[in-house]
């Protein structure tokens, strides 16, 4: 545990003393901002919630979460460092968790400044807090799959590119296109692609809907892309 | 306190590291030297766990590196060859964080931290960031990151490379200080470097060991057949029928100077007062007789300079 948290204080570290940090944090609020103003959430008249901008908010973080994981285990592989963490008592559970909790945490700071549009709301109008709180927990957990892609991505290659396209591609066809597939698709395709559509989950806790299937969907998801990123890491000491 | 016990490290049909078998008592200074590419580091990442090894066997304290990894880890201090540190970091930063994770306490931390920062030169950068420190300073960071732990095992791969040459003498001596409390494993491809610090000396070429022992036995086995230099005013081919017949002499060669000739000899043992006996005898002037001692150097040189050689040279 206090490995973990070592590697996960010092990973948050260093993104903080990178422009990398800032730029994406930027970078999303421009999205939403943007998705706020285009999807008419602060009209007069139009109903106080943030909605509409949630609902395409996963279709930005498809392309942002990989970028704030990308880094993570590739950069070690790059520079080097990776020979000293792991010749020093570090289990490769306790490296892929560290850097795992750190792009979390990253996130949830980024996913915690578009409270200001809530804030703003509230201003205005009286938002339902309780649909909120549960659009922000789905937020949450779609983050939570999204980067443990992203460090599954980042652990296969040394390069951060790489490992941004390797997350991004997959989450993009299942955000942007899973919808448009299983209404195309026959037979068992388009149950698959009806479970893995992204959208769909997150669509019932925007609704304010704490969805049991969803839970259950984002954490297994996050939790099998950690075994492989461990398995992964581990490999390295079989070849 | 290392046991290795005909270790391979095979990177497809490249053998980096063909079957070596070497043990290193407590408290050794042992040195690992060999040229470029001949599979030093290798053998000090599978020492210390970080990649495996395609056969053979090692341990580190008694704990083995394919199964205890995490145990022999935590009783090594290692310096990597090419000393990877996170740039952005402080130097103070990164040696907590290295310090926490070799589990040590916060007061644990800060009082090595004082020791190592003190042992390494480092008092003046320690609050630097890293990324802006000279190839010599971080070095001694790295170090400072292997001893901050106090481990019993240190490993150290080429620990004075980029240094300048006070620095080079600075850590010689701190390392020659540390063997007092810990077991040293270093590297180099300079002969000197392992001459002046360690007790023992495995040279190591193409994946094999050529030779080990402690500098004097390495000495003396290079010493074996020494070759004499002399300048003779007589003509080659009166010369060496007469240099042929001494006692010992295995090679001989000659090339005219002028009215002179010099000639190189191989013989066993020192045959110096021969030649000079037969210069005198037959009334040829010599103006030169000197005895070439041959070095570690020439041996390592030839080691380096041709595998066949170096397969044939070694260890009788």
């Amino acid at each position: 545990m206090r490995n973990t948290t070592a590697i996960m204080n010092r990973e948050l570290l260093s993104l903080f003393c990178s422009p990398v940090a800032y730029i994406v944090i930027a970078g999303f609020l421009l999205v939403t901002g943007v998705l706020a103003v285009f999807t008419g959430s602060f009209k007069p008249g139009a109903p106080a919630t943030l909605r509409m901008v949630f609902e395409f908010t996963p279709y930005a973080l498809a392309f942002i979460v990989p970028a704030i994981a990308m880094r993570t285990i590739s950069e070690e592989y790059r520079s080097g460092t990776i020979e000293a963490l792991m010749t020093a008592p570090v289990s490769d559970a306790q490296l892929v968790l560290g850097k795992f909790l750190a792009s979390l945490v990253f996130y949830v700071i980024m996913i915690a400044t578009t409270l200001v549009y809530l804030m703003l709301m509230m201003v205005y109008g009286a938002p339902d807090l309780g649909a909120s709180l549960a659009a922000y927990i789905g937020l949450i957990l779609v983050g939570t799959m999204f980067v443990a892609l992203g460090v599954l991505a980042s652990s296969l290659t040394k390069n951060q590119i790489v490992a941004w396209m390797i997350a991004a591609v997959p989450l993009l066809v299942f955000v942007w296109f899973s919808g448009w597939i299983s209404r195309a698709a026959e037979g068992w395709w388009r149950e698959v692609f009806r479970i893995v559509n992204i959208s769909l989950h997150l669509d019932q806790f925007n609704r304010g809907l704490i969805d049991t299937e969803g839970v259950v969907f984002f954490l297994c998801t996050a939790a099998f892309f950690l075994f492989l990123a461990v398995k992964v890491v581990e490999s390295r000491r079989w070849r | 306190m290392i046991d290795v016990k005909s270790l391979s490290k095979h990177y497809g049909t490249h053998h980096a590291v063909d079957g070596i078998s070497f043990s290193i008592g407590e408290g050794e200074i042992v040195g690992f030297l060999g040229p470029n590419g001949a599979g030093k580091t290798t053998t000090l990442r599978v020492l210390t766990c970080f990649h495996p090894a395609t056969a053979g066997s090692a341990t580190v304290a008694g704990y083995d590196v394919f199964t205890q990894s995490e145990q022999v880890r935590a009783q090594i201090g290692y310096l990597p060859e090419s000393v990877p540190m996170y740039p952005e970091m402080r130097v103070r930063e990164y040696l907590h964080f290295r310090g926490k994770l070799r589990g040590m306490t916060r007061e644990q931390r800060e009082t090595s931290l004082r020791g190592v920062v003190e042992r390494c030169w480092l008092g003046d950068v320690v609050d630097r960031p890293i990324g802006q420190l000279s190839k010599g300073f971080r070095q001694r960071v790295g170090l400072a990151d292997a001893l901050l732990h106090n481990p019993p095992v240190l490993i150290l791969d080429e620990p004075t490379v980029g240094l300048d040459p006070s620095q080079i003498r600075e850590t010689r001596r701190l390392i020659g200080e540390l063997a007092q409390q810990h077991t040293v494993l270093l590297s180099s491809h300079i002969l000197p470097e392992v001459e002046a610090t360690c007790q023992r000396i495995i040279i190591i070429n193409r994946g094999r060991i050529v030779a080990s022992g402690t500098p004097e036995e390495l000495r003396e086995r290079v010493a074996g057949t020494s070759g004499l230099i002399v300048e003779l005013k007589a003509a080659w081919t009166e010369i060496e029928p007469a240099l042929r017949g001494l006692s010992g002499v295995t090679e001989v060669r000659g090339t005219p100077d002028g009215s002179w000739t010099r000639v190189a000899l191989r013989a066993a043992g020192d045959q110096r007062e021969a030649v000079a006996a037969l210069a005198a005898g037959r009334g040829w002037p010599l103006r030169e007789l000197r005895r070439e001692i041959a070095t570690l150097e020439d041996f390592f040189v030839k080691i380096v300079a041709g595998a066949h050689e170096a397969q044939t040279v070694p260890v009788e």
